[in-house]
């Protein structure tokens, strides 16, 4: 073991364990000082703006949400805003609930497998899921099973629990049904226990202190806990509509990264999206269930700890199975499921509350629907400099720590962010040993 | 019990070159199935513990790198399941631990046997990968390895259940 207070210690993680995509981290001390610390990115999704321009305006909804197998709901709501903007035209109230009610599936899919899968071990001391599940069955059990809540009611409303493909700019290819949504009544009810239990559970969880001084942006709807809709809001004060997006935030490249870093109002703080900005500046919104689990789990109006942000989780899958039974209670039948979006040459910014927080995209269209131009601005991009901002402070007092030790501590300060790294490809990575 | 007793799972992401191979060589498989096997294509693997419960058989299709120590194309065939010993962990490598998705292939299965959930007879079918580009379609030579790679699931569907080990229960269980 090295110790890190020693001089000009390099401390380098190829590649990050138990989060979305691709990324490594590295951290440098110099006289026991942190002199750098970068966390890498080296899945490349700019791609995507490029080959969408010359697509036809219909296609964004499918292709980008191929950009994640986590939140492919965030890439196709945003990305419905932005288009139906362009064109000028404005959805149903119950086109926008059918959007709330597959949206909170995606929250409640991807919530489940952060807090169960990943984020967990790290406080329970296992390396991961499968060591915690020897011990935590009924634990993993209970993750698994508000997964398969959410997979069920994608499946509903989106067609299918991954890359769902009920979705078109304008709405739905088919409304499902009331008989269809009632049926998964029972397993969202089953779910909303199991949620709260979860808030109790990782309520108890043993955090280490450390508050966030940063700005939190987040959107904020005319009513309601956001998720598919909102104008943006922060918590110095500062209110724009999605459509000035641009105006307020400027994204730029550093070396380290593939994903391009953002900054806010040309501010040298950075600002953070996700669970924790949602929660601080919307707790008031929050469905009495929700806000009752959140008082009970000790969270005030406020929360700064980006460690506790696995409880503001959980109080979000709560708000998430109480939102899916209200609004399938409300459902009717016999609703238009999409509303006609004839192409217009103009700009469309569009955005939602992806898991991890606010994902905006911005497109300009042809006369024809060409796009002649896409931006996508993830959550996790935003996200780069507050987590390096995070292990600067965390590395800095943790310095005591051996090396192994603290590159532990580091990837649990990461995963509080739940970074989704342009996760694309699986294959197995395998060695064959021949002797 | 969720669906019928044999199950093709092909993984892998359509838009990024030979990642697409798993769903290739699983909608090759589905022209030919029978009717008590379903097919499917899957991107997340961490449904894999969910869909594959109480199954009898369950044949998922991946790609697969070496590290460049084997040709492209080439279709690798590993036998697990609950009677049989976990995979090495020398095998799944990063997969699952420190790769691209929280959850690999490999993580699936050990999840899912730590679970009891693991069927009994469960074959990964792996077809080696040249290229993962964004947006590239799959490259020649592993695109030639698909027709091999279905023969080899539908040799794995085609055994008698003996052959892919002890009936549950009946031997040791990991």
């Amino acid at each position: 073991m090295t110790d890190t207070t020693e001089r000009d210690q390099v401390l380098h993680v190829a590649t990050l364990a138990r989060v979305e995509g691709e990324g490594g981290m590295h951290i440098e001390y110099r006289d026991g000082e942190v002199t750098d610390v970068q966390l890498r990115i080296y899945e490349p999704p700019r791609f995507y703006e490029a080959f969408l321009r010359g697509r036809s305006y219909t296609e964004p909804p499918d292709i980008t949400a191929r950009i994640c197998g986590i939140c492919p709901v965030a890439y196709q709501t945003s990305s419905c805003w932005a288009l139906e903007d362009a064109c000028g035209v404005a959805v149903t109230d119950e086109i926008r609930l059918g959007r709330r009610l597959l949206y909170c599936g995606e929250w409640i899919e991807s919530h489940a497998l952060h807090i169960y899968l990943l984020h967990a071990p790290d406080f329970l001391g296992y390396d991961g899921a499968i060591e915690m599940a020897a011990d935590h069955k009924d634990l993993v059990e209970r993750g698994l099973r508000m997964k398969k809540a959410g997979n069920d009611l994608m499946d509903v409303v989106g067609g299918r629990s991954v890359h769902p493909v009920n979705v078109r700019l304008g709405g739905f290819y088919r409304m499902p049904s009331r008989e269809e949504l009632l049926a998964l009544r029972p397993g969202l009810e089953q779910g909303l226990e199991d949620a709260l239990a979860t808030v109790s559970l990782v309520a108890a969880f043993d955090f280490p202190d450390l508050e966030q001084p940063y700005e939190y942006l987040s959107l904020r709807p005319e009513e309601g806990y956001p998720i598919e809709d909102g104008r943006v809001v922060t918590s110095s004060g500062t209110e724009f509509d999605v459509r000035e997006f641009t105006e307020h935030i400027e994204e730029f490249h550093v070396p380290h990264s593939n994903a391009l870093h953002a900054r806010l109002d040309g501010s040298p703080v950075p600002y953070s999206v996700g669970p924790l900005a949602r929660y601080s500046l919307n707790a008031d919104r929050l469905g009495e269930v929700a806000r009752e689990a959140a008082g009970r789990a000790g969270l005030g109006p406020v929360c700064r700890n980006p460690f506790r942000s696995i409880v503001v989780r959980a109080v979000e899958v709560v708000e998430a199975f109480t939102e899916a039974l209200r609004i399938i209670d409300g459902w009717r039948d016999g609703v238009a499921p999409s509303v006609p979006v004839p192409a217009r040459a103009g700009e469309g910014f569009g955005a939602s509350e992806a898991p991890r927080g606010t994902l905006f995209h911005r497109y300009v269209i042809d006369d024809a629907g060409i796009i002649e131009d896409a931006q996508i601005v993830p959550p996790t991009s935003q996200n780069q400099p507050s987590v390096e901002a995070d292990l600067r402070t965390l590395v800095q007092a943790w310095r005591h720590l051996d090396d192994e030790a603290l590159v532990h501590r580091c990837e649990q300060a990461i995963r509080n962010y739940d970074p989704c790294i342009s996760c694309a490809t699986h294959f197995l990575d395998l060695t064959v040993d021949r002797g | 019990m969720s669906g019928p007793p044999v199950l093709v799972v092909g993984l892998g992401h359509p838009d990024r070159g030979d990642d697409a191979v798993g769903g290739a060589v699983a909608r090759e498989v589905g022209r030919v199935a029978g009717p008590g096997v379903e097919v499917l294509e899957q991107e997340d693997p961490t449904d894999l513990v969910l869909l594959w419960e109480g199954r009898e058989r369950v044949v998922v299709v991946d790609a697969v790198s070496s590290g460049g120590t084997v040709a492209p194309g080439t279709v690798h065939v590993l036998r697990t399941g609950a009677g049989r010993a976990p995979i090495a962990a020398g095998e799944w490598s990063r997969t699952g631990r420190g790769g691209t998705h929280a959850f690999g292939l490999a993580g699936a299965v050990e999840l899912a046997r730590a679970l009891g959930r693991l069927p009994n007879d469960v074959t990964v079918v792996g077809v080696e990968v040249s290229a993962l580009d964004q947006g590239a379609p799959l490259t020649p030579v592993v695109a030639s390895a698909v027709p091999t790679a279905a023969l080899a699931v539908l040799d794995v569907l085609a055994a008698a259940p003996a052959d892919a080990g002890p009936p549950r229960g009946a031997g040791p269980r990991a």
